[in-house]
């Protein structure tokens, strides 16, 4: 009888370990993913995105997707604008799926029949605007905000706002912004500002002395009082405050937020590098799933989806998304899109030209 | 004489393996330095479909680039003078008196050709940035000055020209110092005899018999300067009037697209035909003018006394170092171990090792270190060879044909980086048969064409001291071209291959410019991360990898120096 116990017991720890076994191939990793080995082939992403956030990102499609190859280019939206334009020479890109940062640049390679259209099942739970036949979606959310340094100035010191940004008199040969040339999320600040204020904003700037850097050249700036009081991404302080232990502070402007919806798109098949649409559908799908919004919100940018408010559904140390919706101060895609020139020459020119 | 030699040497061959090598360097530079230039210069006036200045109208009537244009001659030229006066003296004390610790000087003042020039501004910011740079705080502090900012500001067209020359005079150094090691003492001894003190001789005889050497010299700087883009980016774009350069303007356009790419060939037009009329200048009008007489064989110049003025001038030499160079390192050394830029290094909790971790555990830092090494030592190789080979043809033999190559290699070093890399761009993207669009090839290729010269006059200058008879005995003892030169020439020159190499891996290991515009997914490298780790990142994970690439070149320079018994030098 002990024996016949013996072979029954030994049988059922046999079935459990090879459930156990079986199971351990679906089950999430460590991270808390649960892998796809159905997504195969290559994939190569051109993305704006920073290159260390990339580089968690590429951490956890790999976990994700264990059996597809995803490789990620990481570049200035400027600089990726370039090499898709050079690429189109040719009649093909050297990517299948885009992540950049200014959202108009999807409108723009949509009208020209680039993008791949794709209706993903999670496009109900986005709070941001998507192209109705699925052309591109939002990923990410920028947010350009004010920045200062509590350790050296009092919020009363500086400006609140960016009207008082671009006039306060005390802050004059202290301030610092992006490029828009190189930057899309700077690109898209400027395009709000200008819609908002008239192109005599950049004037001011100008007359403002503003400095036109980096964001992390800028931060450095702050910290050593060089500068008083920068235009940047919420993202860059945020990072910097969790990183680091810095005491740099977020101030959200009064007359509105900047926020930048980024966008994910895919490129058409015969236009994209290696022509793998499925699985390009199924990285879409996960960047817009709950498991892959936690890893922006983890690289410090806000998520897209419905009622992610607070904890751990927003990035460490800032506010919830549906308060800074209410202060978002808009843009039109389309006039960033259409004046794009327009809007830079003017920036240059009451920038870089004022004396 | 050398039509003689050149006689003895190829008789009785049919056919000249010379040829070959004449002929594969001027296919290699004919088609990725000449084609990719002509084929811009030219599409520079077809914008669309049909011939147009439009193009050139609209780049060049846009305020913004007349100011970058001024502003690239302005500094280009400020850097030339600046650097050539301070590299004469300093070239003349190190080479020709008997200075204390005249090595340890030596080393010194081509340290700054090591590092990559944007580290210099990246550090210069720090030190005399109007509002809270270090100098500047210091001797408001001193000098109990009320003004909130100054007395020093780096964010101006003085200041740029300041870093600018703190990086580029070397160049200008490194010329007049091999053309002081080479020259004739027997006018100089004839002087002293005549009773001339030490420095009547310097004014009379040296200063004019290294004219063509200080003006060729110069002309480098001047084109260098013109054509950096590292410290202009960081310098101008700070300044209270913005100082754009022509570079920065070229590399906003190529961030514009198609239609910045058409403006920054324009744009790029005025670069390449103002370094190639520096370039003839130099080498038509001032390279004619001989006044250096090199006997061909070795020469030990006399070395002059300083007497009471030696002390003198070693303390001033020290000041030196410590302001051009000691200076920013440390300051670059303590930024990768601050934690809050805001607070010394010193306070409690504000030493950290943070960033050094992070830079060494980041795969990307990896990559692109491993790429620049990989792609700096094929670079230098490749171009040691070519260079080896050239010296061969130019000082060995009277070939027909022989400077051809020479001149596309001298072209080559004088095109601005970006007008290089924006050719190859426009050329090698498979619509003429060869597409090596986003490869190492391009960036290797591109590195070559700029970078070539500095090893070629190396060792071109190295082989004209060395005499022809033992060559001659190898060759009459049966050695073929390709035998002597392997077994005889390379052997004798070898410490001016080893400094030749090492002249053509620093630049290529640490480049920049031509890199952000070639640069791939598999194919970054440190100048480029450096400069995104510095722009995107963190100024002290920036100054950590600077730092790093500063120790690095520092010990493969003393590494080289060993192994070459103290003969190897740049």
């Amino acid at each position: 009888m002990k024996k016949v116990c013996s072979i029954v017991a030994m049988l059922g720890l046999g079935v459990s370990l090879l459930f156990a076994g079986g199971a351990s191939e679906t089950a999430a990793t460590a991270t808390g993913i649960v892998p796809d080995k159905t997504v195969t082939g290559n994939i190569m992403i051109y993305t704006s995105i920073y290159e260390d956030i990339v580089t968690m990102m590429d951490n956890a499609l790999a976990e994700k997707f264990p059996n597809c190859n995803i490789e990620f280019f990481q570049g200035g939206t400027g600089k990726i604008q370039t090499k898709v334009a050079g690429e189109m020479a040719t009649g093909k890109l050297g990517c299948d799926m885009m992540l950049v940062a200014e959202p108009a640049y999807s409108l723009e390679l949509n009208e020209d029949g680039y993008l791949h259209k794709y209706l993903s099942p999670n496009r109900a739970n986005l709070r941001f605007d998507y192209d109705k036949e699925g052309a591109w979606y939002p990923v990410r959310v920028c947010n350009m905000v004010l920045a200062y340094n509590p350790e050296m100035y009092k919020p009363s010191d500086l400006a609140t706002s960016y009207k008082d940004f671009a006039t306060n008199p005390a802050l004059k040969g202290y301030i610092s912004m992006g490029n828009p040339l190189t930057s899309g999320t700077t690109m898209a600040a400027a395009a709000a500002l200008s819609e908002k204020y008239g192109y005599v904003y950049f004037d001011q700037l100008g007359k403002q002395q503003i400095m036109i850097e980096s964001g992390s050249t800028a931060l450095a700036k702050l910290e050593t009082g060089e500068c008083k009081e920068l235009m940047i991404l919420e993202e860059s302080v945020l990072k910097k405050r969790e990183e680091e232990g810095s005491s740099i502070s977020v101030i959200y402007p009064d007359d509105g937020v900047i926020l930048i919806p980024s966008t994910v798109m895919t490129v058409a098949g015969d236009k994209s590098a290696n022509n793998n649409i499925a699985s390009c559908e199924k990285v879409t799908d996960w960047l817009l799933s709950e498991e892959g919004q936690k890893f922006i919100v983890k690289g410090w940018m806000h998520s897209v989806l419905k009622g992610w408010n607070s904890g751990d559904h927003i990035p460490y140390d800032s506010i919830s998304t549906d308060d800074l919706i209410k202060k978002d101060m808009g843009l039109d895609w389309v006039r960033c899109y259409q004046q794009r020139t327009e809007i830079r020459e003017a920036f240059e020119k009451s920038v870089s030209l004022s004396k | 004489m050398r039509g003689g030699r050149e006689e003895t040497l190829t008789q009785g061959r049919s056919f000249d393996v010379k040829w070959l090598f004449i002929i594969g360097i001027v296919v290699f530079l004919v088609l990725f330095e000449v084609f990719p230039m002509v084929y811009m210069f030219i599409k520079s006036f077809f914008p669309a479909k049909g011939f147009s200045l439009a193009s050139y109208r609209k780049t060049y009537g846009y305020e913004l680039n007349q100011i970058s244009l001024r502003n690239t001659l302005v500094s280009a030229f400020g850097t030339m003078v600046l650097g050539t006066l301070i590299a004469f003296p300093l070239a003349w004390l190190v080479g020709r008196t008997n200075l204390y610790y005249r090595k340890f000087f030596r080393g010194l003042c081509v340290m700054t050709y090591m590092v990559p020039p944007y580290v210099g501004a990246m550090a210069w910011s720090r030190l005399l940035n109007p509002n809270v740079g270090i100098i500047n705080v210091f001797l408001r502090n001193v000098f109990h000055l009320s003004s909130k900012t100054g007395p020093f500001d780096i964010y101006t067209i003085g200041g740029m020209i300041w870093v600018l020359t703190s990086f580029y005079y070397p160049y200008a150094f490194i010329t007049i110092s091999r053309a002081m090691e080479k020259m004739d003492p027997s006018l100089e001894e004839a002087s002293r005899i005549s009773g001339a003190s030490p420095w009547k001789t310097l004014w009379t005889i040296t200063l004019p018999m290294m004219t063509p050497s200080i003006i060729a010299g110069a002309l480098l700087v001047f084109v260098s300067a013109a054509s950096a883009y590292g410290i202009p980016s960081i310098i101008g774009a700070n300044a209270k009037v913005k100082i754009p350069t022509v570079t920065t303007r070229i590399i906003d356009y190529v961030g514009l697209g198609v239609d910045g790419l058409s403006d920054a060939m324009s744009l790029a037009v005025f670069l390449m035909l103002l370094a190639n009329f520096v370039l003839y200048i130099s080498t038509f009008v001032v390279g004619k003018r001989k006044y250096i007489t090199v006997s061909g064989k070795s020469t030990r110049p006399n070395t002059v006394d300083l007497g009471r003025w030696r002390v003198f001038f070693t303390v001033l030499m020290f000041l030196f170092a410590f302001i051009m160079i000691v200076l920013p390192f440390v300051t670059v050394g303590l930024t990768s171990i601050t934690k809050n830029l805001g607070k010394s290094v010193w306070e409690k909790g504000n030493f950290t090792t943070m960033h050094w971790s992070r830079i060494f555990s980041r795969k990307d830092v990896f990559l692109s270190v491993k790429n620049s090494l990989l792609y700096a030592v094929i670079t230098a190789t490749f171009g040691i060879i070519v260079s080896v080979v050239m010296a061969n043809l130019l000082e060995r033999t009277t070939i027909k044909g022989r400077r051809i190559p020479d001149f596309l290699i001298t072209v080559g070093s004088g095109t601005p980086s970006v007008v290089i890399a924006l050719g190859l761009i426009m050329t090698m993207r498979g619509q003429f048969g060869i597409n090596l669009y986003n490869t190492m090839w391009i960036m290797i290729i591109a590195y070559l064409v700029k970078y070539l010269m500095m090893g070629m006059r190396t060792v071109v200058s190295a082989m004209s001291q060395i005499h022809v008879s033992l060559e001659e005995c190898s060759r009459i003892s049966g050695a073929g071209w390709l035998k002597t030169t392997w077994r005889i020439t390379i052997p004798l020159i070898a410490p001016s291959i080893a400094a030749g190499w090492f002249l053509i891996f620093i630049p290529t290991f640490y480049e920049l410019s031509m890199s952000t515009l070639l640069y791939s997914k598999d194919t970054q490298v440190i100048g480029y991360k450096l400069h995104y780790y510095w722009t995107y990142t963190s100024q002290q994970q920036a100054s950590a990898i600077a730092f790093g690439i500063l120790v690095f070149i520092v010990i493969l320079n003393s590494v080289l120096n060993k192994l070459t018994k103290g003969e190897f030098s740049i």
